[in-house]
């Protein structure tokens, strides 16, 4: 991602976060590539102990990568673009982060990302992690599903009680501060919820290099093993290739999921239907029980583990980081919902929610390459399968999954159909477990249904699998990141040049490259309106005119004109639209900000802050209200940008 | 010689009557299939070709090359070779040369061509023709600016007249919206379930009970739910070509091809989806939602915001519509700071 408007982008946004000092070695970093510490003095005209302290805090928050070279021992910085844009999406993944594990979970990530990584020893310091301040933090709600999940235990609660005991007594010891106890016992829970769920990861040392350094790095090292040194021509070369990907894959792995996933589902999941009772679970698991005895070994096992690591707390030594790749792979997730959203009912897109949920828990990032394939170059990529019973697991007991699929003949009459859901709602909870009983079967037949549905066209959202005879579900990555992609791509193209463009484009898409005439045929659109959108959408770049002529004199009456559409071209260039017009927002606020300066210095002012009811005046606070506003507007417009990138690069 | 002559003439014209009365009129004729009939006494082929000759100069029988190049004729019914007696030798040529292109006419130039007659000569042939009411020029879709004859009696082929979507040769809009909003209508009627509307109730209830977003029904208002994935009840062409044959919209008949075309046109709208390789077609949306959508467009209200993809980043930010994007950069001519799209759009969408 280094073009002329991704660089103006992050340096936009480390100026903001970051100030000005950031922002001079960022922008020189960025406009250099590459440079040793003199260079760089020399180009941003910085002092030495400016460029020193800046560059310490930048490497903290992985704005830069360094690299100490073995040949002259001289270390080189390098602009880390992809940490820099990451910071726009900050926003997102705290919400994203509440939303899953509660307000406490988006509280300790925010503080990560504070401080670009951190060791968890330094966690367990912070007083915003210790504050109870139930407005803040919110530790309520989470406090009370900790609770569940002791209850669920059952005779181990003592045993988890006294672990949340522990920390207690040292942290009385030193700060006795009645208040802070509770919370703190809450955050090794937490890291490990996040940890668990992938969202945060280890810190290597690998990671402050960059990519093409780490690469470099690992084949020097290769070459000099004893027994690659030994191969010779291809041979040495491939022993190569594979082994600096495993190298590399070793240095820069910051897994911490290991052994904080059992059967699928990370430490802490939260339930999310926790409201329902006690007993459909308990049947759940004796079901489970009869069909498989393998598994119940497993089930005990798990509550085992279950107790045994949560009594650790997360090791105090290890650093750690946000692991912006898991996050994409969650965001894409929530895209796919969306899409699942407009076009299906609201129960089949929960089916379809608790499905990629199960697989977000196992995918550890959106792609192998580190670069989008192109069009028709991509292949397929499935996710890991899961198995039909374990999403009817993850469903909401009480969720009506009958009423919203129609039969499978017209004539079939509706009222055997409608029968359950009416039982259900007429005697509430307390039948529960008898209607549970006889649907059983039922349920996993009508969850099957509702995935069907969605392996349907246009989008095939899902796709079945036999696995060793067992019904699997999976979701093709590759495909519906495309289809995401084009979405975006119709949409523009649609706001800007009308339907009439988007037939004409979807046409080109399917059937590749076109003369007028047929294109008119299968588009059923009068010539003059048909030549009008294609000039423009020519003019816009959007599609493209091959000349192919037919002799040698290239007369344009002997030529053929064939018209094309290329999503991969056009993909590329609304990206650097998408990164202009962010930065442009960006912009635009600043010269707000400065059309308003002294007002929102006075605001700022630390007497004002808090009170701004008794010190400003009416129309002071309508104009600080519009401000607000206007802020909030630009910088959701930069979000919704934003997303647009994630579909176009990250997806 | 003269009785040679005559009992040439009158086998001739036994043999024209014998074939007539018969074989169908584009009947095939080669030399072995006229003296099989045993008009010709002793198969006498010298004898055959004087009588095929006098009727070919009669204009009773057309001469033809069948397959190996071998020479062939068809009969000319008498009406049609009346006309034709009545012709200047020039003009029966080119007569002959339209007649042969059959239903999907011919191009001036081509006429030139193939019968070597001079470019003046040949307008008043088909000037005359045209007269007489033989021939007529037609429209080609295809090259919109060749000049074109075929016969009188004749319709213009798909190929010419481009199917059935065409009227005149140009496009028929009208025509296509009107068949292509029926099909979405019919086909959206089959492709969901309507819920009867004491179920309904029932679904509200439920849905709302666990918390889930609840379908907004007012009163009155049907309800739809899907068919699970395999159903079989979605239309085929077939059945929306009769549909549509049988509706009343359409002034001719419409084929099954025409039918496919317009239902592919749908599908690249995003209006239908093609099931099984195009064997069976589904609506997108319900048919409440159809109807609204149809009606609002030809109120002709532009707001059909529901009608569109949903926006994103770029089409909502006044840079996705910028005409000076290209050129915009902080500190130019045009730049973020006294960009003057920016405040309209801020007061646009805050109100203020």
């Amino acid at each position: 991602m280094t073009s002329q408007f991704a660089g103006e982008l992050c340096t936009l946004l480390v100026d903001d976060n970051f100030g000005e000092l950031f922002a001079r070695i960022f922008s020189t970093l960025v406009r250099y590539d590459r440079l040793s510490l003199a260079r760089l003095k020399f180009y941003s005209r910085l002092s030495n102990a400016q460029l020193r302290h800046g560059l310490a805090a930048m490497i903290q928050q992985h704005l830069v990568f360094h690299y100490t070279s073995y040949d002259d021992g001289v270390t080189y910085y390098e602009p880390n673009m992809q940490s820099a844009y990451y910071l726009i999406r900050s926003g997102k993944i705290l919400e994203f982060i509440e939303e899953r594990l509660g307000k406490y979970a988006a509280t300790v990530m925010s503080t990560i990302m504070f401080l670009g990584h951190a060791q968890v020893a330094y966690l367990e310091t912070i007083p915003e992690l210790k504050n109870s301040d139930p407005d803040v933090n919110g530790p309520n709600e989470d406090n009370e599903e900790y609770q569940e999940f002791g209850e669920q235990n059952g005779p181990k609660e003592h045993e988890a009680d006294e672990r949340y005991q522990e920390p207690k007594d040292e942290l009385n010891g030193l700060n006795g501060d009645q208040s802070s106890i509770g919370n703190l016992a809450l955050l090794h829970p937490t890291l490990k919820a996040l940890a668990g769920h992938g969202y945060i990861s280890r810190v290597r040392d690998a990671q402050f290099q960059s990519y093409a350094d780490n690469v470099l790095d690992s084949e020097r090292t290769l070459k000099a093993r004893p027994d690659i040194k030994a191969l010779k021509g291809k041979k040495l070369e491939e022993a190569v290739v594979e082994g600096t990907l495993n190298l590399l894959k070793e240095r820069l792995d910051g897994d911490l999921t290991r052994g904080l996933v059992f059967n699928g589902i990370p430490r802490g999941a939260k339930r999310r239907h926790t409201s329902a009772s006690e007993a459909p679970n308990k049947k759940e698991r004796l079901d489970y029980a009869a069909v498989d005895e393998d598994d119940v070994e497993e089930e005990n096992e798990w509550s085992d583990d279950e107790f045994g690591e949560d009594t650790v707390p997360m090791e105090s030594g290890i650093t750690v980081r946000i692991n912006y790749e898991k996050l994409d792979v969650a965001l894409r997730n929530r895209r796919f919902l969306e899409l699942a959203e407009r076009d299906s009912s609201s129960v089949t897109a929960e089916v379809y929610e608790c499905l990629l949920r199960r697989i977000e828990y196992q995918t550890m990032k959106c792609r192998d390459t580190t670069e989008i394939p192109r069009e028709g170059e991509e292949g397929e990529q499935y996710s890991v399968p899961i198995s039909l019973r374990a999403v009817v697991e993850e469903i909401d007991p009480l969720l009506d999954l009958a009423g919203s699929i129609g039969p499978m003949e017209v004539s079939q009459p509706i009222s055997r159909r409608g029968k359950r859901p009416l039982d259900d709602s007429m005697n509430g909870v307390g039948h529960e477990g008898t209607n549970g009983e006889q649907s059983e079967g039922n349920r996993t037949y009508e969850v099957d249904q509702h995935l069907c549905l969605l392996a349907q066209p246009p989008y095939n959202l899902t796709s079945k699998r036999i696995v060793s005879g067992l019904i699997t579900w999976t979701v093709e990555f590759r495909h519906l990141a495309r289809k995401l992609r084009h979405l975006e791509l119709e949409r523009i193209i649609e706001a800007r040049y009308g339907d009439v463009a988007l037939r004409v484009v979807r046409v080109l898409h399917e059937k590749g490259k076109l003369d007028e005439k047929r294109l008119q045929e299968i588009s059923l659109l009068p010539f003059k309106d048909l030549r009008q959108v294609l000039a423009s959408m020519q003019a816009g770049g959007f599609v493209d005119l091959q000349e192919v002529p037919r002799d040698a004199q290239r007369q344009p009456s002997r030529t053929i004109f064939l018209w094309f559409y290329d999503p991969d071209r056009v993909c590329n260039s609304i990206l650097e639209d998408t990164y202009k017009a962010m930065s442009r927002c960006l912009q635009r606020l600043r010269f707000e900000r400065s059309r308003l300066k002294e007002f929102l210095e006075k605001t700022e002012r630390s007497d004002v802050k808090g009170n701004e009811e008794r010190y400003l005046s009416e129309a002071e606070l309508a104009l600080l209200e519009q401000w607000r506003a206007k802020e909030a507007l630009l910088l959701g417009e930069v979000a919704r940008l934003d997303d647009m990138v994630a579909v176009m690069r990250d997806y | 010689m003269a009785s040679a002559g005559a009992s040439v003439t009158q086998l001739a014209s036994k043999l024209y009557e014998h074939c007539l009365n018969n074989f169908p009129l584009d009947q095939l004729f080669y030399q072995q299939d006229l003296l099989g009939l045993g008009i010709v006494p002793k198969s006498d082929i010298a004898l055959l070709l004087k009588c095929t000759q006098s009727l070919v100069d009669q204009k009773l029988f057309r001469l033809l090359q069948g397959k190996n190049e071998r020479l062939a004729w068809k009969i000319i019914s008498r009406e049609d070779a009346e006309k034709l007696q009545n012709l200047s030798p020039d003009e029966s040529l080119v007569y002959n040369v339209i007649h042969s292109t059959g239903r999907s006419g011919i191009w001036v130039r081509a006429i030139g061509n193939r019968t070597g007659l001079h470019k003046s000569i040949l307008d008043r042939c088909l000037k005359s023709l045209e007269g007489k009411n033989y021939i007529k020029s037609v429209h080609n879709v295809k090259f919109p600016s060749r000049k074109m004859y075929m016969l009188a009696g004749l319709a213009p082929s798909e190929d010419v007249t481009g199917g059935a979507w065409f009227t005149d040769g140009v496009l028929d809009e009208n025509f296509i919206n009107t068949v292509a909003g029926y099909i979405e209508y019919t086909v959206s009627r089959k492709s969901w379930f309507e819920v009867p509307s004491a179920d309904a109730q029932r679904n509200k209830r439920i849905k709302t009970s666990d918390g889930s977003a609840a379908v907004k029904q007012e009163p009155g208002q049907k309800s739809y739910i899907p068919f699970p994935a395999g159903f079989r009840g979605y239309p085929t062409v077939a059945m929306l070509t009769g549909a549509v044959n049988e509706s009343g919209i359409t002034p001719v008949r419409l084929g099954e091809e025409s039918i496919v075309q317009l239902l592919d046109m749908l599908c690249y709208d995003n209006k239908l989806v093609a099931l099984n390789n195009g064997e069976m077609y589904r609506s997108v949306k319900n048919p409440e939602a159809v109807k609204q959508s149809q009606s609002r467009k030809s109120a002709g209200e532009d707001t059909g915001i529901d009608d569109r993809l949903v926006t994103n980043g770029m089409t909502e930010a006044p840079c996705g519509h910028c005409p000076v994007f290209k050129l915009c950069a902080p500190g130019g001519a045009v730049s973020p700071e006294n960009c003057e799209y920016f405040d309209p759009w801020l007061e646009k969408a805050l109100g203020f």
